[in-house]
């Protein structure tokens, strides 16, 4: 589904990536972990299309197709979803318009039919019910005032809406307690698919616990140096990146 | 022709063959026609005039209008409301308006036809200061006609009021001076819609006075949707005074114009009243938006909240010009100021100043004022979750101009509001 190849990307002018591969099968639980600063957000935004990140090599395809000629509005539309580590706050922008708009835009890119009023009411209350999330946050702007966990459960919830066929969860675990952990991780599990791929991008194992990978990569100064099946995880946890570090200088 | 600048006011003043009035408005009049002869014009040099040019506007001349228009061509707005009020060149017009049954007491139409009652003798003019500046000096000179609402004590009127002032076709510009006197006296409760339109008019000067007496325990809503002509001028004075807890919610959206002023002077005569003062200004090519208010805390425990918002595209100008005078004797006040700014393109340019004025000691006062661009990060978000550049853009600016119309209770003017924004949007 998903096929990175030598990419290399700077951003202001300074390279972060350095010739990254990475190759993710549909339905396949990846689990991308990596000390601070070794280009784990940056693999993320490239994958969402954002600015300011220039890729000087090496080419992303999914489904085959040349992904970095996509606007991000075509990503989400060709089913890739980015969960952001800090989910932006929009100020006056109703979280339920923001939804209704944001599916039916992925729905009309898809070519399917929007959804009316009716049948997304009843969509979004099921969806919300799925991921714990207060319906009452649905009438608020998106994100401003919520709880990191209300946050992140709210991205869930778009994820939930969406359907993206690639999920990417950028670091879901920072700021969560452990019971907003656990609640991310069942909405992310209830996800879990044959058809569904899922990048986990994360520091720690902690979220591991949660939502099992098949497939664990070690990415350290801008290169993928070992993947692995999730035992690697516990291998990190037990003796730190260090170890890897070390290895992969020998 | 080029007007020097005392020419442009005895130009418009000589121009005119007033109908008769009763001999307290006529002495009301000479006074401010002495003062209008007498006062400068406003230049750069003054400060409240710094950023405002009205160059072109002294170099225009106008016509006042005298003698009550018949309002051809104009239809009676559509509106929801049992109670339409149409005014034409700042004259009532009854056969564009209706004035369903009022409760007991309650006074609503024509300042012309009420100008023997004891209570407008007692207010007109009470507030509004015609030594001012030289329009309200203009306005108080020509006064002929407005609204007069009166609700009497203890009125709750459900259904709202709409105003919508109009203007007629003309070969020469027109000076349209719409003089208003609102009374909302002791626990009444009431709300307001005034609407400025161009009706048949597109270069004119709306000149408009308004004095408000909000009484003990009233609740006023005041919403004020300034849509004029785009080759129109707009200058809207509004006085107000609140007695003891009493409570103002007003609202100004302004859209069109090519220069539009709303000028808001508001004080206290109890205490614990309070002053919600909001508005939204929209401004692009060949317009400017100028809003100054004084608020004056002259009571003790009183609150305010002043929230303004502004949107500019194109070569947009606004100005905003907020201050808030806190007296020794007003402790307990609590008065927040805050004027944000979304600026859509480079060349749209605005001044805000804030002016905080504190004398007392145990108060709660802040003011801040932001001005910036479209957030990369929450344009970018919105177009992950497959919403298109262009919609996400508009969405993000309905949203900050949401926060101020979010807060008019009506939701037809709402609804008119965003849909008039996203007019101008689809446009950029």
């Amino acid at each position: 589904m998903l096929s990175i190849n030598n990419l290399h990307v700077e951003v202001e002018g300074k390279e972060i990536l350095k010739g990254l591969n990475l190759e993710v099968g549909t339905g396949e639980v990846h689990a991308i972990m990596g000390p601070n600063g070794s280009g784990k957000s940056t693999l993320s935004y490239v994958l969402a299309g954002r600015d300011g990140y220039e890729v000087t090599q090496g080419e992303i395809l999914f489904d085959g197709k040349n992904l970095l000629e996509m606007e991000p509005e075509e990503r989400a539309w060709a089913g890739i979803f980015l969960a952001l580590q800090y989910p932006v706050e929009l100020p006056g922008v109703n979280n339920m318009n923001f939804l209704r708009e944001s599916l039916n835009a992925v729905r009309k890119g898809r070519g399917e039919q929007e959804l009316d009023a009716v049948a997304f009411m009843k969509l979004v209350r099921e969806k919300a019910a799925s991921v714990k999330l207060d319906e009452k946050l649905l009438k608020r702007s998106v994100n401003a005032g919520f709880s990191g966990g209300e946050k992140k459960r709210n991205e869930i919830l778009q994820m939930a809406m969406l359907e993206p066929r690639l999920a990417i969860l950028d670091e879901t675990d920072s700021g969560l307690d452990i019971d907003a952990l656990r609640i991310v991780a069942e909405g992310v599990n209830l996800l879990r698919s044959a058809e569904r791929s899922i990048i986990m991008i994360t520091h720690y194992q902690r979220l591991l616990d949660y939502i099992e990978p098949d497939f664990v990569h070690v990415l350290a100064d801008g290169r993928i140096i070992r993947s692995g099946g999730k035992e690697l995880a516990l291998e990190l946890e037990d003796k730190g990146y260090a170890w890897v570090l070390e290895e992969n200088a020998a | 022709m080029k007007h020097s600048a005392s020419n442009w006011i005895t130009d418009i003043l000589q121009q005119q063959d007033l109908p008769p009035v009763s001999d307290w408005l006529s002495e009301l009049r000479r006074k401010a026609r002495d003062q209008a002869n007498q006062l400068p014009l406003p230049r750069r040099k003054q400060e409240a005039w710094r950023y405002s040019r009205v160059d072109a506007l002294l170099k225009q001349s106008f016509t006042p209008v005298v003698q009550p228009p018949n309002g051809s061509g104009l239809e009676m707005p559509q509106s929801l409301s049992p109670h339409v009020l149409v005014f034409v060149d700042g004259w009532f017009n009854p056969a564009l308006s209706r004035i369903s049954d009022l409760p007991q007491g309650m006074v609503l139409g024509s300042l012309r036809e009420h100008l023997d009652d004891a209570s407008v003798k007692a207010h007109l003019g009470s507030l509004a200061n015609s030594g001012e500046n030289l329009f309200s000096a203009l306005n108080s000179a020509l006064i002929n006609d407005g609204l007069l609402l009166k609700t009497g004590t203890g009125t709750e009127v459900e259904s709202p009021i709409e105003v919508f002032y109009l203007n007629s076709q003309a070969e020469q510009p027109l000076l349209s001076q719409p003089r208003n006197l609102i009374l909302v006296e002791e626990n009444s409760k009431l709300t307001l819609v005034e609407h400025f339109l161009p009706g048949m008019g597109n270069a004119y000067f709306h000149n408009s006075s308004t004095e408000i007496h909000v009484g003990e325990k009233a609740r006023f809503s005041h919403y004020r949707i300034q849509d004029e002509a785009t080759d129109a001028w707009h200058l809207s004075n509004i006085h107000l005074v609140q007695a003891a807890s009493s409570h103002y919610h007003g609202i100004t959206l302004s859209f069109g114009g090519k220069w539009a002023r709303t000028e808001y002077k508001t004080r206290f005569a109890g205490e614990q009243a309070v002053c919600d003062l909001r508005g939204l200004y929209l401004v692009g090519d060949q317009q400017l938006s100028d809003f100054h208010l004084d608020i004056h805390h002259d009571q003790p425990a009183c609150h305010s909240r002043e929230q303004f918002k502004g949107l500019l595209h194109g070569k947009g100008r606004a100005v905003f010009d907020g201050r808030i005078l806190v007296e020794r004797i007003a402790q307990l006040t609590d008065a927040q100021l805050t004027n944000d700014n979304l600026m859509l393109t480079r060349d749209a340019e605005v001044d805000t100043k804030p002016q905080l004025e504190i004398y007392a000691d145990d108060v709660k006062c802040s003011h801040g004022t932001t001005v910036g661009q479209l957030d990369p990060q929450q344009l970018f978000y919105l177009r992950t979750r497959g919403i298109e550049e262009q919609q996400a853009i508009h969405m993000l600016c309905a949203g900050f101009a949401g926060e101020i119309i979010e807060h008019m209770h009506l939701p037809h003017l709402r609804e008119q509001a965003g849909e008039r924004l996203r007019r101008t949007l689809d446009r950029l």
